[in-house]
């Protein structure tokens, strides 16, 4: 047993529910022999790694879907020890570098050159190349991306690069140049529908479609995540008919009403409560930057048009300082701090005119 | 170290006792200059010290030169044992041993803990009501910071519960594992790596059953005479298996081999001993290394500190087969009790009684508040407390009068200002001071503080004569005229304990109570924000001058004079939130794991991913129960998220952080069995008690 969304994954291009076109287009280049290095890229949960695994079924049959997972051991140049969980079959292997924090560099670059300099010895193989598909390709630092680009020259006869992002805008020019790019929407409402339909069908589940639609509203094209709620909802209620009530995540619920206390009150006082919520946000594993996106646009819900931009200024200053630096809490709190205090001009009607 | 180990330690001493006369006769001839040393932390602060230095050095070096102090210093490094451990010696025995408790009405553990350790062991023993529960009592997990009596709870246990104990001790030379790049000239050579030790170790102590006696099993076991087991008291069939001195787990390889030898001997089903680990909270570094702070990205499994989690292999961690205790701090009240019968205990069996002085109660109550809960350190500081007085004593005793009660007023002045170079933690010392210094922001013209001192008046004078008013700011700039700072932010550079990255936790924890207005607080924590992001990502990119940016930020930013409303200092949150973190982590892993065993091509889940989308699902198999299909509990660390308004936490941040930590606990699955009651949960420090604020 698995979840849903695991259980009905498409294993072959043909199975998969929409972007046809996208499909037919993976399959001739699959079947032509001269595949190039690819780039994924869409909006999570739209089907990328779906469609990269059909893609790599198409390319190398059922031997492809015999995972293993290893566990490596790499090496930093400051003699530190990481330890890396790295799944694949005899074709393909599959890494998530940002599970490795900084160290991606020396990991990707191993691991690459590794591959490169085996050849492929299955001789029923289909292809003599072996695939590495890399996930999470936008949170790869400069210096692993700069090492990437190099070895996907170097080694091309014996691997082939899949690389998976959210946006290629965190890419290095090199790469995207090199690849060829794969965007990846996500599905249209009713394309989501019928996707729920066939898993309910599957299920031999009765829905009606007002509850269908309105998971699919609530998701907003992240296919995962219609189908996580999906499982949610049927497992929490039995019978999916009628309005449904769907709750957001604990953790979206929180930055919201941490938007909240930050337009209740500002002061000294407030900014020691507001600081410990975020603590508790951070300490169960939400990225910063996300706490930060989410609360910046409840609050900007809540306030007056004029300072709109300004918040979202000094969020978009924060951010990026956030990820220069090491101590995330410090720009979270500053922002917020930043926040209540042009609030609170704002309401004593003080000239902030000279601010910026 | 745990007081299993005086016991070994106590055996090299003779063998190394020629080696450390010698090295006390070099030391004999400077006993000033090492006494220097041991003073020298309180010369950093601003006061000069209370005490009367050379009075009491001559006292000291009169009737006990050649002893206690030569020794001491030749100690250290030959045993590994730590300074102060060995300053007070007296016969050749430390009180930690010779007052150790043997019944469990003299343990100082709350009792509730000590209960629930001898609860486990019962069922361990027998298998509770129902005999059925000894399979799942394979092991017992003592976890808790240094000094708050593991080891010794199960060694009072063991004669209670009559069973013995059979400790695993680490070979000094040898490395764990056979692979390592060593030697390679021993070709043919048979070696045994530790680990193999190790392996046949505990298979053999867990399930062997008694066919050797005591004596005879010691000897059978020890495979060179490094590495010995000894059991340690009679062998009735009863048998616990300690291990304390655990091999390096740090090291990768030596942690597989380990884990996989402590799992094969669970799951041995032969196994008829429990397995005791005692594991010492090593409490996070306070310096940001490199990369050990969180960041964005997750990391793979960097953590630099031993825990249960590194010791035990996570196919252990979540299986019936251990339980863990995590035992607390020692709490002011138990420790007071332990200290004052170990006094009376001392004075009234040794015969002493004549001769000299009991420490007073006002020392035990000093030493109490200055351990931190350690008892260990508790008891050494008073038995150090007690040889100070022993050797004063006859002097005072020689000549009554009223010579002889001024002389011992002075005595308690000075027996505390020495008490407190020895017991308390200087680093904290200093370090609020240096906060006080920043977050004060005292400026020249400031008004005296109430209670201040004349000679603080005196002072802050002196300093103000010899600060040049800065020149007057263009007006378009006249918002950032302060007046000349009494803050001499190069002093505080060369002085300071911590280093830049560790003072800016510190301010961010306690600037909003300095603050009067938001713009005050947004300009520190701007300037804490921008100093965090300048430089590079690594430890040689950083702003050589972060120390200067920061503290003098902060000085820039805050209001002046600085209002006093009875600011308390906090130790930073954050390091309780970089374990909440890491336990968040480590949720995650388990539940990337548990979807992991039903790979399917393309179905792999990254832990963002399950971070942000998964909580709904998870709740909801929680709340379904469906057996086949269970998710890790673990992953409540991470999914679990309620919002709790503290409506009283506006004016009292103890509170606040109270609301804070029973929300942690929610989460707790109700493992974790809190009391203490007494022990404030915020952790501010009360050894703070600088007057110069």
């Amino acid at each position: 047993m698995s979840l849903w969304v695991d259980h009905y994954r498409p294993k072959t291009l043909d199975d998969l529910h929409y972007h046809p076109a996208l499909s037919a287009r993976i399959k001739s280049l699959a079947k032509a022999g001269d595949f190039p290095h690819m780039l994924f890229y869409g909006p999570s949960g739209a089907g990328k790694k779906t469609r990269i695994a059909c893609t790599l079924k198409e390319l190398y049959g059922k031997g492809v879907e015999k995972l293993k997972i290893d566990q490596r051991v790499f090496m930093t140049p400051s003699r530190r020890k990481l330890d890396v969980n790295i799944v694949q079959s005899n074709f393909h292997i599959e890494i998530t570098p940002s599970e490795v924090g900084n160290y991606d560099r020396v990991v990707i670059q191993e691991l690459l050159k590794e591959i490169a300099q085996t050849q492929q010895v299955d001789i029923t193989a289909r292809h003599k190349f072996k695939v590495v598909v890399i996930n999470e390709a936008d949170s790869l630092t400069r210096d692993a991306q700069a090492a990437l680009r190099r070895t996907m020259e170097k080694y091309m006869s014996n691997m082939r690069i899949i690389l998976c992002a959210n946006s290629t805008s965190k890419l290095i020019a090199p790469i995207k140049s090199r690849c060829l790019l794969v965007r990846v929407a996500a599905p249209t409402e009713d394309e989501m529908i019928k996707v729920l339909k066939y898993v309910a069908s599957r299920e031999r589940l009765q829905t009606d479609d007002a509850a269908l639609t309105e998971i699919a509203q609530d998701a907003n094209g992240n296919m995962r995540k219609a189908l996580l709620v999906f499982e949610a909802l049927k497992m929490q209620k039995g019978i999916l008919s009628g309005p449904v009530a769907i709750a957001k995540p604990d953790w979206e619920t929180y930055c919201c009403k941490v938007g909240d206390m930050i337009i209740q009150d500002q002061s000294p006082s407030r900014v020691l409560e507001v600081r410990s919520k975020l603590y508790e946000l951070l300490s169960h594993c939400i990225p910063p930057t996300v706490i930060l996106k989410t609360i910046a646009d409840r609050v900007v819900e809540l306030v007056d048009e004029s300072l709109k931009a300004d918040i979202m200024h000094w969020a978009a200053i924060y951010e990026t300082r956030m990820r220069v630096g090491n101590k995330k809490i410090f720009h979270l709190e500053a922002w917020v701090v930043k926040v209540m205090s042009l609030y609170k001009h704002f309401f004593y009607d003080i000239d902030m005119s000279g601010f910026d | 170290m745990a007081p299993s180990s005086y016991i070994i330690s106590h055996r090299e001493r003779k063998t190394s006792s020629q080696l450390s006369q010698k090295r006390a006769s070099i030391f004999d001839s400077e006993p000033s200059s090492s006494k220097k040393q041991r003073l020298k932390p309180l010369s950093a602060l601003s006061k000069p010290p209370v005490f009367d230095l050379t009075g009491s050095q001559s006292n000291l070096s009169q009737s006990s030169k050649p002893t206690v102090k030569g020794k001491a210093k030749a100690y250290p490094q030959a045993l590994g044992k730590s300074e102060d451990e060995d300053v007070t010696r007296e016969n050749g025995t430390l009180w930690i041993d010779m007052y150790e408790p043997t019944t469990e009405a003299e343990l100082a553990v709350h009792i509730r803990k000590v209960n629930d350790v001898k609860q486990w062991l019962r069922e361990a023993f027998e298998g509770g009501p129902s005999g059925k529960l000894r399979k799942y009592r394979k092991v017992l997990a003592l976890t808790g910071p240094a000094g708050t009596a593991k080891t010794t709870t199960l060694r009072v246990l063991s004669h209670e519960l009559d069973f013995s104990i059979m400790e695993w001790r680490n070979s000094v030379d040898e490395r764990f594992h056979k692979q390592d790049e060593y030697d390679e000239k021993g070709n043919g050579l048979e070696y045994e790596g530790l680990s193999d030790k190790f392996h046949a170790f505990l298979s053999r102590a867990t399930s062997s059953n008694s066919i050797l006696s005591a004596t005879k099993a010691s000897s059978s076991y020890s495979y060179s005479p490094s590495s010995s087991q000894r059991p340690l008291s009679r062998d009735q069939g009863r048998r616990v298996v300690l291990l304390e001195d655990l091999p390096n787990i740090l090291h990768p390889p030596t942690q597989t081999a380990f884990q996989s030898s402590l799992y094969s001997a669970v799951m041995n089903q032969g196994a008829s001993f429990p397995i005791v680990i005692v594991i010492s909270d090593a409490g996070a570094r306070g310096e940001s290394d490199s990369d050990g702070l969180p960041s964005q990205t997750w990391k793979g499994k960097g953590r630099e500190v031993v825990d249960i989690r590194t010791v035990l292999p996570p196919s252990l961690l979540h299986s019936p087969y251990v339980t863990q205790i995590s035992f607390n701090a020692i709490a002011p009240t138990l420790m007071k009790r332990a200290l004052q019968n170990i006094v009376s205990t001392h004075f009234s069996t040794t015969g002493r009684k004549g001769k000299c002085k009991q420490p007073s109660k006002e020392v035990i109550d000093l030493i109490t508040e200055t351990s931190n809960g350690d008892i260990r350190s508790a008891i050494m500081s008073l038995q150090f407390a007690y040889t100070t007085s022993a050797t004063e004593f006859p002097l005072i005793s020689s000549s009554k009068g009223a010579k002889g009660r001024s002389k011992k007023s002075e005595k308690a002045v000075n027996s505390r200002a020495l008490l407190e170079v020895t017991s308390r933690r200087e680093q904290n010392l200093v370090l609020f001071h240096l906060l006080g210094k920043i977050l004060y922001n005292k400026r020249k013209g400031d008004l005296p503080s109430s209670s201040a001192s004349a000679r603080d008046v005196q002072r802050e004078k002196e300093i103000d004569m010899q600060l040049n008013d800065p020149p007057r700011l263009p007006s378009y700039l006249s918002e950032h005229d302060r007046r000349a700072s009494r803050v001499d932010v190069e002093a505080l550079y060369s002085d300071t304990p911590i280093d830049a990255s560790l003072l800016s936790l510190y301010i961010q924890q306690n600037y909003t109570q300095y603050c009067n207005t938001l713009d005050e607080c947004d300009g520190v924590i701007d300037w804490l924000s921008w100093v965090d992001s300048s430089g590079g990502e690594s430890w040689l990119q950083a702003n050589p001058h972060q120390f200067h940016l920061v503290t003098l930020g902060t000085l820039h930013s805050l209001p002046s004079p600085v209002t006093r409303r009875g600011q308390k200092p906090y130790k930073p949150e954050f390091f309780d939130n970089l374990k909440g973190l890491r336990e968040g982590e480590d949720g995650l892993r388990d539940v990337q794991e548990w979807l992991h065993r039903h790979e399917t091509l393309g179905a792999s889940w990254t832990r963002n991913e399950i971070a942000l989308e998964m909580g709904s699902v998870l709740k909801a198999y929680d709340m379904a129960g469906s057996t086949s299909f269970k998710p890790p509990h673990t992953h409540r660390k991470f999914s679990r998220l309620e919002f709790v308004r503290g409506t009283t936490t506006v004016t009292d941040p103890v509170d606040d952080k109270e609301v804070t930590s029973d929300l942690l606990d929610v989460d707790g699955d109700g493992e974790e069995r809190r009391d203490d009651p007494e022990k404030a949960p915020g952790g501010w420090l009360e050894s703070d008690d600088i007057e110069d604020w």
